[in-house]
């Protein structure tokens, strides 16, 4: 954007400007860095009422491991020396192993993190120790996301909330994919009143659906005996029925979302297809889907954030050793007879949002398109 | 494209939303004039527990549900009309609260303090998130292209955090010596405990949502803002209008459809409070009307569900959510036939 | 350094393992159990899994998963871990099966006193009994002279010092968390004063002297405790005494052995386990029990196994290891200091709570209903009204009456 003269800003509306988007960004980031912090520290430190505490660790450092002042030097130069040259870091990594973007990125950063440990080592190992900045000052102990993947059982709750989330990403996305590209290519009055309709449903809280079925569920056993006899299921606690509830509710949402990214793609393309003699569906198939890729992946995205983060839905119908991640935060955060046990329920908090925020780091751009498609037109 | 070809099409997504929401619907509403219960019997029973050192063995009379052949209890569903609508509205106990105009009675139904509450929570985070999001959009559009992208990515983490796991780091900072609260008693030089009034939690819950919501309403103005007219924008600085005046005759009419799509949404979204109410244990101050229907769900000490109340407060949530969507509805439909749809 | 922590602790698990199996028989059915979080439980489920196979879900919610998970066919748990309220949904819906069979088989080791009998047939087994009491810090109350607070006027009066000498944060806690909390407070203190909860036909009859003595004495204590006590639970008020923050606390006996556990507890050696302050009849408090049950929507085949499980869980070598986490029923117990605040409560005659299907409903109702009153929304004679009016429309809701 090229400012002409007239448009300039004056210094101090730049500074102010600045300063407020410096602000919010603190304000955004703050609550979940400090839960992180919070969580490599020992119970003593990470509900101290000292910030200082908090974030130093004291008694954390002294019973359990710590950074000093040269080593905690390394790992900002480090990141700050990765961050700025990453893009020619890429570069130079990228001609040695080629497979397609999303995996080469992967590997770069596991690559980096290895890269970053042995240079660590190196780092204590050659470097001679400065007494003056050899002071630990950073206190940190991984013991609590231990006890909550190991002793917990979080990496089985982890298993359910990944089954439970690609089945309804998997499921959401081939219905809904179907249904809005129907809806893009029709403009009926039954497709008007099909899309209102959907608004109505999305516009339903979630509680009013499950005391619907949950009668059902319970007693499904019952219910089904006559036409399935003893094979009769319970649907109580069973992931897929979570699975089809999940998909269900996001339906609504999906169908707009397809339906507007697929009105961006003109229609002479599918009828060319057509007229060379292919099917509706093949023309799909075929010609549609390669171009489609990328709202399919936002549309995905987003599902993937409904089947994952839901607490209703899963807390009423999943039960035992079928819960998801999300809902068995509230068994972690009941469970606390003591501090360490709260520290442990912050350990989860963040071992929950871990992926989210990789899910931000990959995939920023198409959440981004994603909030908008629909909203800005053209 | 064909009718068979578009049914084709559109039936599975068709069919998981008519199983899963649409007769489920039918189902609530159709509970919420019935009422299920066990069948009660009268029995003499010897219980025996551990006393301290002996056992103590008791004979009673206790009223027991009765079981069926196959070993389960026994349910009959009894038609009661609007009883359970009148059971939760409570008309009487209102109109005598809004005869003496007092709050705290009306207050004290249940159904009516849940209400309250959604409503007042949707009203006051409405203008704060649309400000909020209108702010920061603007700010960042001034920034220099290469920080937005990092700037961005901070922005969407509140948005993209599990509401739950979101609203449960706003309560270890503020909860009890959270060190927000300490760092707030040191400036006021006093003890506050902001977990133990309704006024506070509120304040907190919709502290929570603005700071949860924002960033949606940022990235729809920011989105907004690429697309503002620079030609009219100067032409205006010539005539002489001043930063201010720009803002107000250009941009936010151009923005007025995108504030009106986040506004719509943003009610819908936060009619469903539910999350906080959980994360902040606030059952005895704060409830929502979609909590209501979830503590009746959830099954209480006898290990029993109310699923009929459940249905009825749902189906009384719905007519909040019918008013609530009628402008969306209206929008649409005028989109539809401008062809815009 | 770190490598060899962990080559250590993969050395010391192999060993122990072999050398010191709790366990005197290797599981290899697939058992689940679904019990409460307090450390009593802890212990036992930690010895059960010493068995092998055994996967132990602790969670404080459990009374509200456990009915339905014990309903569904086949059931979600083998084993559940109940109380003396907890067992009666299932006792109702008939989820759990009788263990006459099962003790004669395994339950050689068992004090009779731990047969919990429902008309004759035995259907749980007792591990522990519990009430609540009122714990207290010596060192405190010597300063300032208080003898031993009796009733809860001694008790008020002793806050009320306590808090003029300005020692700790606030004099008293408890556990007064909204929901099945505060409406166990209102039973043991209504119990204590001598009433009934009950009339002809499942009538409620709560609001009378009783009731109301019952409310003003919670009232006054809430005056000395920490404001956010509606949100705060045992294990905040447990946290509260471990942290020097209270003086005085009305607890569950289970808690008694975290006060001198000093990795948490700054408070260690300091504390008196007391009788529960006497009402106007009998000491304010309930009796109750914590044991196994076993489902009934389950094979035999893992019933058997369940059963054996739960046997080791519940053997002498658990209660030596675990002495003073809890007031065990279990043969090898030693009743050190931490069990005299239970044992002198049940001596004065406490009654043990009043568990049925109408109990559960009163439950409920007070839950939500006893705050009101002390967030001074309503009096208290309008709150137990409304209390009555939310139980009867609840129980006629479902049948009771």
């Amino acid at each position: 954007m090229i400012e002409t003269k007239s448009m300039k800003q004056p210094f101090s509306l730049k500074l102010s400007s600045s300063l407020f988007v410096v602000i919010w960004c603190l304000i955004a980031s703050f609550p979940i860095i400090w839960i992180a912090v919070m969580s490599i520290k020992l119970p003593i430190d990470a509900f101290s009422s000292n910030p200082i505490a908090v974030i130093f660790g004291p008694v954390t450092s002294n019973q359990r491991y710590s950074l000093s002042f040269q080593e905690l030097f390394f790992c900002t130069l480090f990141a700050v020396l990765f961050f700025k040259f990453r893009e020619q870091l890429y570069t130079f990594y990228s001609q040695f192993i080629k497979f397609s973007y999303s995996v080469n990125i992967t590997f770069f950063y596991i690559f980096s993190i290895i890269i970053f440990y042995f240079a660590f080592k190196a780092f204590n190992y050659f470097i001679p120790v400065i007494d003056v900045l050899n002071i630990k000052i950073l206190g940190y102990t991984f013991e609590h996301y231990q006890t909550v993947w190991i002793e917990r059982g979080f990496s089985n709750y982890f298993k359910n909330s990944v089954i439970v989330t690609f089945g309804v990403v998997i499921v959401s996305l081939t219905f809904g994919t179907l249904a809005g590209f129907a809806l893009a290519r029709t403009s009926s009055s039954i497709a008007f009143w099909i899309l209102v309709i959907a608004l109505v449903f999305r516009a339903l809280p979630h509680s009013i659906l499950v005391a619907g079925y949950l009668p059902f569920f319970m007693n499904s056993s019952e219910i089904l005996r006559p036409i399935l006899g003893d094979l009769a299921p319970t649907f109580f606690g069973k992931p897929y029925a979570v699975i089809a509830v999940l998909v269900a509710i996001n339906q609504p949402f999906t169908i707009w979302l397809m339906r507007s990214f697929f009105q961006n793609i003109p229609s002479e393309l599918d009828e060319a297809a057509r007229i060379d003699g292919c099917s509706h569906f093949q023309a799909f198939i075929k010609i549609i889907m390669p171009i489609m890729w990328p709202g399919v992946i936002t549309t995905g995205l987003f599902s993937f954030m409904l089947g994952y983060n839901d607490y209703l839905v899963t807390s009423l119908l999943l039960d035992g050793q079928n819960q998801t991640m999300v809902p068995a935060i509230s068994g972690l955060f009941n469970r606390d007879t003591s501090t360490t046990d709260q520290v442990v329920a912050v350990a989860a908090a963040v071992s929950i949002t871990a992926p989210l925020f990789l899910l931000v780091l990959f995939f920023q751009k198409q959440i981004v398109s994603g909030l908008t498609a629909g909203a800005v037109k053209g | 494209m064909k009718k068979k070809d578009f049914y084709l099409f559109i039936i599975p997504s068709l069919l998981m939303m008519f199983f899963f929401i649409a007769v489920p619907l039918a189902i609530v509403f159709q509970q919420s004039f019935y009422i299920t219960q066990n069948v009660f019997q009268e029995i003499e029973v010897e219980t025996c527990t551990p006393g301290f050192l002996k056992q103590i063995c008791k004979t009673e009379i206790q009223t027991k549900p009765k079981l069926d052949l196959n070993g389960n209890l026994i349910k009959v569903s009894i038609f009661v009309g609007l009883e359970n609508y009148k059971n939760l509205l409570q008309i009487e106990k209102l109109k005598k609260a809004v005869f003496n105009l007092s709050l705290n009675e009306i207050e004290n139904i249940t159904f009516w303090k849940a209400f309250r509450f959604t409503f007042t929570f949707c009203l006051i985070t409405l203008p704060l998130v649309i400000s909020l999001g209108l702010l920061i959009a603007i700010t960042v559009n001034n920034l220099t292209q290469s920080i937005k992208g990092p700037v961005i990515f901070i922005s969407l983490l509140p948005f993209i955090i599990t509401p739950i796991i979101g609203a449960l780091a706003i309560r270890w900072l503020f909860v009890g010596e959270g060190i927000l609260t300490s760092f707030i008693e040191f400036f006021l030089e006093r003890d506050i405990a902001l977990f133990a009034s309704a006024w506070t939690l509120e304040i907190l819950m919709i502290i929570y949502r603005v700071w949860h919501v924002a960033p949606f309403a940022f990235i729809v103005f920011y989105a907004g803002l690429q697309t503002v007219n620079k030609e009219t924008l100067e032409s205006a600085v010539i005539d002489g209008a001043n930063r201010f005046e720009r803002l107000r005759y250009i941009v936010i009419p151009h923005l007025m459809p995108l504030i009106i799509f986040v506004s719509l949404i943003h009610l819908m979204d936060s009619y469903r409070v539910f999350e906080e109410i959980v994360a902040f244990s606030s059952q005895a101050y704060v409830i929502s009307l979609q909590w209501l229907t979830y503590d009746f769900l959830t099954p209480d000490d006898t290990g029993n569900r109310l699923i009929n109340r459940a249905s009825t407060s749902a189906m009384l949530t719905m007519v909040g959510v019918t008013i609530i969507i009628l402008p969306l509805l209206k929008r649409t439909w005028e989109d539809y036939r401008e062809g815009k749809l | 350094m770190k490598i060899k922590v962990f080559l250590f602790g993969i050395a010391f698990a192999l060993v122990s393992n072999f050398a010191w199996a709790g366990c005197s028989f290797t599981n290899v059915t697939e058992v689940r159990s679904l019990t409460n979080s307090f450390d009593a439980w802890k212990a036992v489920t930690e010895a059960m899994s010493e068995c092998g196979n055994v996967t132990a879900t602790l969670d404080s919610e459990f009374k509200d998963k456990q009915p339905d998970a014990f309903a569904a066919n086949p059931s979600l748990y083998e084993i559940g871990g109940v109380s003396g309220s907890t067992i009666t949904p299932l006792l109702n819906a008939g989820t759990i099966r009788p263990l006459d069979d099962l003790v004669a088989k395994y339950g050689q080791n068992l004090n009779p006193n731990q047969l919990i009998k429902i008309d004759g047939k035995i259907m749980g087994i007792a591990m522990s009994v519990n009430n609540q009491h009122l714990m207290y810090r010596k060192d405190i109350l010597d300063d300032l002279g208080i003898a031993e607070p009796k009733t809860y006027d001694d008790v008020l009066a002793a806050a009320e010092k306590i808090k003029a000498a300005n020692v700790v944060d606030y004099p008293f806690g408890g556990a007064y968390k909204s929901g099945w909390n505060i409406a166990e407070e209102f039973v043991n203190m209504y119990l204590g004063n001598g009433g009934d909860f009950f009339g002809d036909g499942n009538a409620p009859a709560i609001n009378n002297a009783a009731g109301i003595k019952s409310l003003e004495t919670m009232k006054k204590l809430t005056a000395y405790m920490d404001p956010e006590y509606l949100t705060s639970d045992s294990t905040y008020a447990q946290k509260q005494m471990q942290q020097e923050k209270i003086a005085m606390a009305y607890l569950w006996a289970t808690r008694a052995g975290a006060m001198d556990n000093a990795e948490e507890s700054k408070v260690v050696g300091k504390i008196v386990m007391a009788s529960a302050p006497m009402g106007d009849v009998r000491p304010a408090s309930t009796l109750w029990w914590d044991g196994i049950v076993i489902a009934k929507n389950i094979s035999d085949a893992k019933a058997d196994a369940a059963f054996k499980v739960a046997m080791e869980g519940l053997d002498t070598e658990m209660v030596t290891a675990n002495n003073d986490d809890a007031v065990w029923l279990i043969t090898g117990y030693q009743p050190g200091a931490s069990a005299a605040g239970a044992s002198a409560t049940a001596a004065n005659g406490a009654a043990p709570y009043p568990s049925g299907s109408r109990m559960g409903v009163m439950h409920s109702a007070l839950g939500n209903g006893v705050p009101e009153f002390l967030t001074g929304a309503k009096d208290a004679a309008s709150t137990l009204a409304d209390i009555e009016a939310a139980y009867i429309s609840a129980a006629k809701e479902k049948g009771l009456m």
